[in-house]
């Protein structure tokens, strides 16, 4: 080292030893009085000392500077030995290498540029830089040493390796709290370690962070370093606005001081004074313009500028590393609760990119086709699982959706390995990606359970309402039975009698006349029953509301759905979507389609050499009113269509031949009409209409 | 008590007019008399003939049901068959009527010569339960005419005891008894000892109904 400092430094001396050996040089000469008077010229101005001591290590002369480096004036060192320069453990050194010399001419140091310790005569030890040589005057040898005082320099290089350690440890600090933030770790292990680098780098006694909770009033302690850990003290939370954390929050200003012990904003002076801290830096923690935390320090040593520059630094970037940390955990937060809610709704979702192929599917819909997780899906994968009688809609789905572009739902069934059914309802839509390439969003869900259950619950109301639909009708039935059969039953008495007496031979004209008249009155009162029972009908309590006839429509195909199915008749709408509503009583109208059906599908009954196919149409009649149909491949109308709706007349061998008429009653009161058509070549189309609500028309 | 050329009586008790009328007209042309009545209340307060008889009961009444009327008329003593009529009939009403001891159930409107069979059949009977409870009258009356000694005497004969026997009993002579069993067989017009037998058990089965 000094070797080198040596060389950094060789002109400056280069030119005072040039001066002095050529000062010696021209004593030797002629003008020796004009060179003395050049060498004390040199030697009194010099800022350096300047000593000469004999071959006694005495000192012979001393210049002026020797009394601002040494503090000596000249004339006092004059006799003293040289030693007393040097502080006293290098004394001995200095005398043994200096009688060596004399006695070898051996050097035990560098003559030039040497760097050693003096001594003031304040006591006060200094670094120097010593050049010295020998000449010899008289015989007797006279050596002169130029000595500067290096303590300047000296600071100036420590500082300088200071500042060099400093830069040192504020890389690897940054580098530190880099590394930290991009651990796999939650946040508090991530911002524990971000204060350690604080303690580790920073010279902090121990360095704390907090993030912001609690609706932006509080800040809760995550992380302490150094002297104290504990995450459960009294700084644990502290509101916004309150003690010096709190307030560098609110201000969103870093709070710097060198002087803990005098300054306002440290409360607990006598602990700072206790444990000697010196300094606090404490900054927030801040991203555009949202405060996520405060970041603070204490130190027993003052803040150098590079240590408030790399906190600053660190606090940057540790709201950065707050904020994402909060947004992964969030987005892994959603994620999971997106798959949590895939688990538990039994949805899975895929995306399809049409032109590639590629399918991404969701770990629930791998469970719901029971793939191995992570099995490449193809299409042609999917398809294996996919019902045979479902196959032609989804090559068809899959069809459509590559030329379409357009969002589509579809119902399907799967078929699993152990044969089971699964139910799949799957809705998707269409985007576009970056590319403008086609994708499929989707989802599907496993409905089977649900579906189960509907047809469970179908069945149980299908049977419920057919219980009570038989005891309405049975109760009704008994009634009508009583009141319609008390006059038929006179007038069949009355006619039977009559036969009697004819062939006895025995009626008598005024006999006859009276009983005919009987007669007569009976069977117009029986006709006065049907007629209270469809005014009856007529006036009965209805709850008229707007509806949608396909809602109803599909209703009554639920209760019926359990004696459609049980009598192997296949149900098919066509049913015309966007009808206006209309105004009728639900339930009234559910009996009309119940009844029409019923009918329909007992009409096939008998039949065998034709599929049991009942069709259920809606649609718009010319008039604007809506119209239903109900058609069916049974027996048909015969020769008796236009008795059909006439009371009490039927085909069936256990029925009252009311529903039709009461049917009949039921769509005329609400505005409508109801008849039927022969069917060519089988069976019978049941038709009514219903005038559109008054809204429905606008 | 209304006594006629004819005592055949058939009583109608049903709430409709028409019906009324109609069987009326239709039983009357079978030569039978025919009484109807709207009510039952109407028909309990009518005294019945001492004629062979049937009722003709409607199931449904204003007010209350014929086959609760039915049980009320046994309860009464009043034993006149009973054909029901029904405008609609099931099959726990049918058999608790007939369990009640009808003779028929008619669901209206029923053909004329079911009703016609239903009620010959109602009058046979009624026919047979009245000589039968006639002769039970007499045989009473003249059991009645017994002296007590006679009708002692007599119960112990038809359970079978000798007149020895008899005599130990009663603590009289063998020769008393014999008296008291031949005078009573006379007046109780018994042709042999089976024949007064059948008697006396006809009038205990009678004081048994009675109790």
């Amino acid at each position: 080292m000094s070797e080198k400092k040596a060389a950094a430094i060789k002109p400056e001396r280069y030119v005072a030893q040039r001066t002095a050996e050529l000062a010696s040089r021209r004593s030797a000469e002629e003008d020796l009085r004009s060179s003395e008077e050049n060498y004390r010229l040199l030697v009194e101005t010099a800022s350096d000392a300047i000593v000469s001591i004999d071959d006694k290590g005495s000192i012979v002369f001393a210049n002026p500077a020797i009394a601002t480096v040494f503090g000596y004036d000249p004339t006092e060192l004059i006799g003293k030995p040289l030693t007393c320069l040097m502080p006293e453990y290098m004394r001995e050194l200095h005398e043994g290498g200096f009688t060596r010399y004399l006695a070898t001419g051996q050097r035990h140091i560098n003559w030039q540029g040497t760097e050693l310790t003096a001594l003031r005569k304040n006591g006060e030890e200094f670094p120097v830089e010593i050049s010295f040589g020998e000449l010899t005057r008289d015989g007797h040898k006279i050596f002169t040493g130029f000595l500067r005082d290096i303590s300047k320099r000296k600071q100036a290089e420590v500082a300088l390796r200071t500042a060099m350690d400093e830069r040192t440890r504020i890389s690897a600090f940054r580098e530190e709290i880099g590394i930290a933030l991009s651990r796999q770790e939650d946040l508090k292990g991530i911002l524990h370690n971000c204060a350690g680098a604080v303690v580790r780098h920073l010279d902090a006694a121990f360095a704390r962070i907090w993030t912001i909770g609690c609706e932006g009033r509080e800040l809760e302690l995550q992380a302490s370093a150094g002297k104290y850990t504990r995450l459960d003290g009294s700084h644990s939370r502290i509101p916004v606005g309150q003690h010096k954390i709190g307030l560098i929050a609110q201000e969103r200003r870093p709070h710097l001081t060198n002087d803990v012990q005098n300054d306002p904003g440290v409360s607990d002076k006598d602990w700072a004074r206790r444990e000697n801290m010196v300094a606090f830096a404490g900054y927030p923690l801040v991203l555009e313009d949202r405060l996520v935390g405060v970041i603070g320090m204490f130190s027993q040593k003052p803040l150098s500028e590079n240590t408030v520059e790399a906190l600053s630094f660190a606090a940057g970037i540790i709201a950065q590393g707050i904020e994402r940390k909060r947004t992964e955990d969030a987005l892994r937060r959603s994620e999971a609760f997106l798959a949590e809610g895939q688990r538990l709704g039994q949805i899975g979702s895929y995306s399809w990119r049409v032109a590639t192929d590629e399918i991404k599917w969701s770990n629930e819909l791998y469970r719901i086709y029971e793939f191995e997780p992570g099995v490449p899906v193809t299409l042609e994968l999917i398809r294996t699982r996919v019902h045979p009688q479902d196959l032609s809609l989804y090559e068809t789905m899959v069809q459509n959706a590559r030329n379409g572009g357009h969002n589509f739902e579809c119902q399907f069934r799967l078929l699993m390995p152990d044969r089971s059914i699964k139910y799949m309802h799957a809705v998707a839509q269409a985007t576009r990606d970056q590319g403008g390439q086609l994708e499929y969003i989707a989802v599907i869900q496993d409905v089977t359970e649900r579906r189960l259950s509907e047809e469970a619950l179908e069945r149980s109301r299908s049977e419920l309402a057919q219980v009570s639909k038989l005891t309405n009708m049975g109760e009704m039935a008994a009634s009508i039975a009583h009141e319609v059969n008390q006059p038929l039953t006179a007038v069949t008495n009355n006619g039977n009698a009559c036969l009697r007496l004819l062939a006895n031979h025995n009626l008598e004209p005024e006999v006859l006349r009276r009983v005919l008249e009987e007669i007569v009155a009976d069977g117009t009162r029986a006709s006065a029953v049907i007629a209270r029972i469809r005014a009856f009908l007529k006036k009965a309590p209805v709850e008229q509301s707007e509806l949608d006839v396909n809602e109803v429509i599909s209703e009554a195909l639920a209760l019926a759905g359990h004696e459609i199915q049980n009598r192997g008749v296949v149900a098919e709408c066509r049913l015309t979507k966007t009808l206006p509503r209309i105004r009728a009583d639900r339930i009234q109208l559910q009996q009309v389609l119940l009844n029409l059906i019923m009918n329909g599908v007992e009409a096939m009954t008998g039949v065998t050499d034709r599929p049991h196919i009942l069709w259920i149409h809606s649609g718009l009649e010319e008039s604007g009113d809506v119209l239903v149909e109900v058609r069916d491949s049974g027996t048909g109308l015969g020769s008796e269509a236009d008795r059909l709706f006439t009371p009490f007349f039927t085909t069936k061998t256990k029925g009252m031949g009311m529903g039709l008429s009461i049917s009949r009653s039921l769509v005329e009161a609400h505005g409508g009409r109801l008849w039927a058509s022969s069917n060519a070549p089988h069976g019978a189309t049941f038709s009514f209409t219903l005038p559109v609500a008054a809204e429905g028309l606008s | 008590m209304t006594t006629g050329k004819n005592s055949s009586f058939v009583f109608v008790v049903d709430d409709d007019a028409a019906i009324r009328s109609s069987l009326k007209f239709l039983i009357g042309t079978v030569g039978l008399q025919v009484e109807t009545f709207e009510s039952t209340e109407s028909f309990l307060k009518r005294d019945l003939p001492d004629g062979v008889s049937c009722l003709i009961l409607d199931v449904r009444l204003q007010g209350r049901s014929g086959l609760d009327f039915q049980h009320e008329l046994a309860a009464r003593g009043i034993h006149i068959p009973i054909i029901f009529i029904t405008g609609h009939g099931d099959i726990p009403m049918s058999v608790r009527a007939m369990k009640g001891g009808a003779i028929e159930f008619l669901t209206k409107p029923f053909r004329d010569q079911d009703l016609l069979d239903a009620i010959s059949v109602a009058m046979d009977k009624d026919r047979a339960r009245r000589e039968q409870e006639r002769d039970v009258k007499e045989a009473q009356g003249r059991f009645d005419s017994l002296s007590p000694r006679e009708q002692e005497v007599i119960s112990l004969v038809v359970s079978g005891m000798l007149n020895k026997q008899i005599a130990d009993a009663l603590g009289t002579a063998e020769n008393t008894v014999k008296v008291h069993r031949s005078r009573a067989m006379e007046k109780m017009q018994a042709q042999s000892l089976a024949d007064l037998v059948r008697m006396i058990e006809k009038l205990k089965d009678r004081a048994g109904k009675a109790l």
